[in-house]
């Protein structure tokens, strides 16, 4: 083994994660194992954000020497997979540690049939490294509800390895034979033998370094979903190389504000050409939409039929459909805010309420009624504009029951009930 | 001296009783099963054709016969129903039939049977007692007739049974102790006057047990034959509801949507006390009631200034006020007492004519494309969220399993917004479009957009 690959495993890590879920009414804590790898000398983790979510209230760290410290949650981003953690510097000076820091490799010049190595804890089994090759090197996928019910593959392709990547593997690195790290363990298909992806350097140096400094990532957005042309091109009369399809465009958003819908061809955004044959294309157009600031006006040339029109569509700020979670104990209610996106893929009228994500049975919410999934609009006839309305309504209940007016959505059909103590 | 005499007048009260128990039922029930039918019909479908038996009460001399509400899918259209015939008890001949509609008040289906048939009828209006339609009740015996199955030549069959309970919901509703008749057969008290006419069966609940002997609770209901049935009170004065075309039409419409009943609490906490009350989900657009100024999230609490009875179950009050806007003709007024926040506000409704429904939507049938289109109609822009005035087109009425729009990955109720790039906004025009690919054996592909919940998709149709 090359010097660069034993420093590597100085580098990663086990991390403990302790996180809370609002489920069926209350407050449940959990915990779970992942992996990461410490990228600077300064105490910065890379993982997963389906490792370390901003769910997670305690995360401790077990360094290569056995010896466990703890860090805390820097910033996240769903849509790439990747989470920062800082470990406790203090702490590390005080115990007399240091840390050793693994080192970014190229993940573009990677080639199919490239031999890698996967580091982590899989399983809990601490400091296992398993070996494969690049099985693809240029994947894509999304999956809407892929990390913890949020969204995420839009803006990354990944690489597919055959290197055995198990629950735990989740967020160490993938490294080269070199002990350079050219992706980050994400997962695997569940049932299938020797399906592992990870998200390439690339994407989790630029993702890495803007959680450092931000803490967040903010992405434009227009509310467009592309899809790969293919071999429509003669369908649609155009150059071949040239233009990405619009699938179908977000209800509400700025988009169809702006006038555009389902199977435009765009031929270049902000001036700039978009080539979106192949599936694989998708996340870099998408990102040329996201890396826009929040505001931007941007100049969409389209062709729609046999007309070429110019559309003007100002962005928005990218936001998830997962709107924040509590838990109204006293009620036995586990409720989600809506979100921007959820009122818009719902056709709701505007992002009022809350949506029903768990019922305590017997409690008084599940008594009068209300299931999972139903939408909460209105506590004692004021509207539920943030989650503090609620809770605002829930201490006073808990100084002193009173019956409870609330108005509920279920499949669009509108009820009066009553939480009675 | 008076000790002696009391068992003398207690018979003297006794005895008419005991006569009149001695009612020669088989003659009874000879003479009222002429007033049962069975009759099939045959859904007609882009691959099949679906027979289907329901019961149905002779009600007048012209053949007229009855079907409960549930013998025909609300969703298949007129013309694809076909083939009536009508069964006599215990015959396997059949006569031909004529389908006269729906009411939507009683929601009875109509059905009349060819004249040959009508002498050997009997009108269940015959064994209407002279006088006013007594109510039943509590415990008075009653009982009804029961067909077998079609290979057994609907053979007739009795059953008996005593009145349990009457209930309002909201039509008066008598629930006897077990079955009494078949759905959609009459109901006779001891003396053979008729008493009602029995409707679909209510749920029963049950345990059911597995091997390791654990119970799970499950609703079981009998198709068969009902314990339930609506009183001849709130039967007789309805039989005349005729439609007058197949499409049962003209149909009363407020377009108030999504009533959902105000519980007892809600009110106490509304300071309404015992009032009933039901709450408007939605005002649709263009509706009567949008016209009339109701508003979402209104409570309704009275109609015409009678204040909504109370009701239970709770949820019965939407059938209450639904009845009382089909029992009305459009361009009939209504008067709508609303809770609005704290005000109570009346409105001065008119009702309308119901728009176009579903079931009778234009469509038409591509076989080599596979699929059948459906002309967009006003429930289609409410179930979608759009305006009705926006562009409209086709929505997809039937895929054909395995055929080319099937392999493309077009769905049921798809809602297909372009078709070669070309905008569909009338239905004709966009079948027209369909028409022409259909009919053209050179081409090889074409490529749909269509909608399917908030989002869009492309589809690539290859054909051959």
């Amino acid at each position: 083994m090359s010097r660069g690959f034993r420093q590597l495993l100085d580098a990663v890590v086990r991390i403990d994660v302790r996180e809370v879920a609002f489920e069926a009414g209350t407050r449940r804590y959990s915990a779970s194992i992942g992996s990461g790898v410490i990228l600077s000398a300064d105490g910065v983790v890379l993982t997963n954000a389906h490792v370390a979510s901003p769910r997670a209230i305690e995360l401790n760290i077990t360094l290569a020497n056995l010896e466990r410290v703890t860090a805390r949650l820097v910033g996240w981003d769903h849509w790439t997979d990747l989470a920062v953690l800082r470990i406790d510097m203090a702490e590390v000076k005080r115990r007399g540690f240091k840390l050793s820091p693994a080192r970014f490799g190229d993940s573009q010049t990677l080639f199919p049939g490239e031999v890698v190595y996967a580091v982590g804890t899989p399983h809990g089994l601490t400091r296992t490294v398993t070996r494969g090759i690049v099985s693809n090197n240029n994947r894509y996928f999304e999956d809407t509800r892929g990390i913890g019910g949020f969204e995420t593959g839009a803006f990354n392709t990944w690489l597919q390895t055959d290197a055995a990547i198990n629950p735990g593997n989740s967020g160490g690195p993938l490294v080269t034979e070199d002990g350079r790290v050219v992706g980050i363990s994400s997962r695997g298909y569940m049932g299938a033998n020797n399906l592992g992806f990870a998200i390439p350097a690339a994407t989790a140096k630029t993702v890495m370094e803007r959680l450092v400094r931000d803490g967040v990532i903010v992405r434009s957005y227009v509310g467009l979903v592309p899809g790969a042309l293919q071999d429509l091109e003669n369908f649609y009369a155009l150059a071949i190389n040239t233009g990405v399809l619009v699938n179908s465009v977000d209800p509400g958003s700025p988009a169809a504000k702006g006038g555009l819908r389902g199977g435009d061809i765009i031929l270049s955004i902000g001036g700039l050409k978009v080539d979106g044959r192949f599936p694989e294309q998708l996340p870099p157009i998408q990102n040329l939409i996201a890396s826009h600031p929040v505001g931007t006006e941007l100049n969409l040339s389209v062709k729609r039929g046999a007309e070429i029109r110019n559309f003007k569509v100002v962005t928005e700020m990218l936001e998830s459909r997962v709107g924040e979670e509590w838990a109204l104990e006293k009620w036995g209610l586990s409720v989600r805010k809506v979100s921007r996106a959820y009122a818009r893929e719902n056709q709701f009228d505007d992002t009022t309420g809350v949506v029903v994500i768990g019922v305590q049975p017997g409690f008084p919410g599940d008594v009068a009624g209300i299931a999972r999934g139903d939408v909460i609009l209105k506590i004692n006839q004021e509207a539920i504009s943030s989650l503090d309305v609620l809770r605002a309504a829930h201490t006073a209940y808990e100084a002193k029951a009173m019956p409870t007016l609330l108005e509920t959505q279920r499949n669009r059909r509108v009820s009066l009930t009553i939480l009675k103590p | 001296m008076t000790s002696w005499r009391r068992p003398a007048l207690a018979l003297s009260l006794f005895l008419p009783i005991l006569l009149r128990g001695a009612v020669d039922l088989p003659t009874l029930w000879a003479e009222r099963v002429k007033s049962t039918v069975a009759v099939e019909y045959v859904t007609e479908t882009e691959i099949a054709r679906q027979p289907t038996i329901a019961m149905g009460t002779v009600v007048d001399e012209k053949g007229t016969i009855i079907l409960p509400s549930g013998a025909i899918d609300p969703r298949a259209a007129t013309w694809q129903l076909k083939d009536f015939k009508v069964f006599l008890p215990g015959s396997a001949e059949s006569t031909a039939a004529a389908y006269l509609g729906q009411d939507a008040f009683t929601g009875w289906h109509f059905v009349r049977a060819d004249e040959k048939l009508w002498a050997q009828l009997k009108p269940v209006t015959a064994f209407v007692r002279e006088g006013a339609a007594r109510s039943l009740a509590l415990a008075d015996p009653v009982w009804g007739i029961g067909l077998r199955p079609k290979e057994e030549d609907f053979m007739p069959y009795f059953l008996q049974s005593s009145v349990a309970l009457v209930q309002a919901l909201p039509r008066r509703t008598g629930i006897a102790q077990q079955e009494v008749a078949a759905p959609g057969l009459p109901v006779f008290d001891r003396d053979g006057n008729l008493a009602g006419l029995a409707v679909a069966a209510f749920g029963q609940s049950y345990l059911q047990f597995n091997r390791s002997g654990r119970a799970a609770p499950v609703i079981l209901m009998n198709v068969e034959e009902s314990s339930a049935f609506l009183l001849a009170e709130d039967m007789l004065p309805f039989l005349g509801r005729i439609p007058k075309n197949i499409s049962g039409r003209p149909l009363a419409w407020l377009g108030a949507y999504g009533l959902e009943p105000m519980d007892r609490e809600v009110a106490k906490f509304l300071k309404l006390q015992s009032t009933s009350g039901a709450v408007i989900s939605e005002v649709l657009e263009g509706s009567p009631a949008e016209k009339a100024g109701l508003k979402p999230r209104d409570i309704i609490l009275a109609i015409d200034r009678q204040p909504l009875p109370r009701l239970k179950p709770e949820r019965v009050v939407v059938a209450f006020i639904e009845r009382e806007i089909e029992r009305r003709s459009p361009g009939v007024a209504l008067l709508i007492t609303v809770l609005r926040g704290t005000e109570q506000i009346e409105c001065q409704t008119i009702l309308g004519e119901e728009p176009k429904l579903i079931r009778e939507a234009d469509r038409r049938h591509f076989d080599r494309l596979g699929l059948t289109g459906r002309e967009f109609v006003y429930g289609d822009a409410i179930e979608r969220r759009v305006k009705s005035a926006e562009p409209s087109g086709v929505v997809v009425h039937y895929v054909k399993p395995s055929s080319p729009v099937a392999v493309a990955g077009l769905r049921l109720d798809d809602w297909i917004r372009e078709i070669d790039g070309m905008e569909t906004k009338q239905f004709s025009s966009a079948v027209e479009q369909l028409a022409a690919i259909e009919k053209d054996a050179s081409r090889s592909e074409f490529v749909l957009l269509v909608g399917r919940g908030g989002e869009t998709a492309v589809l690539r149709v290859k054909l051959n």
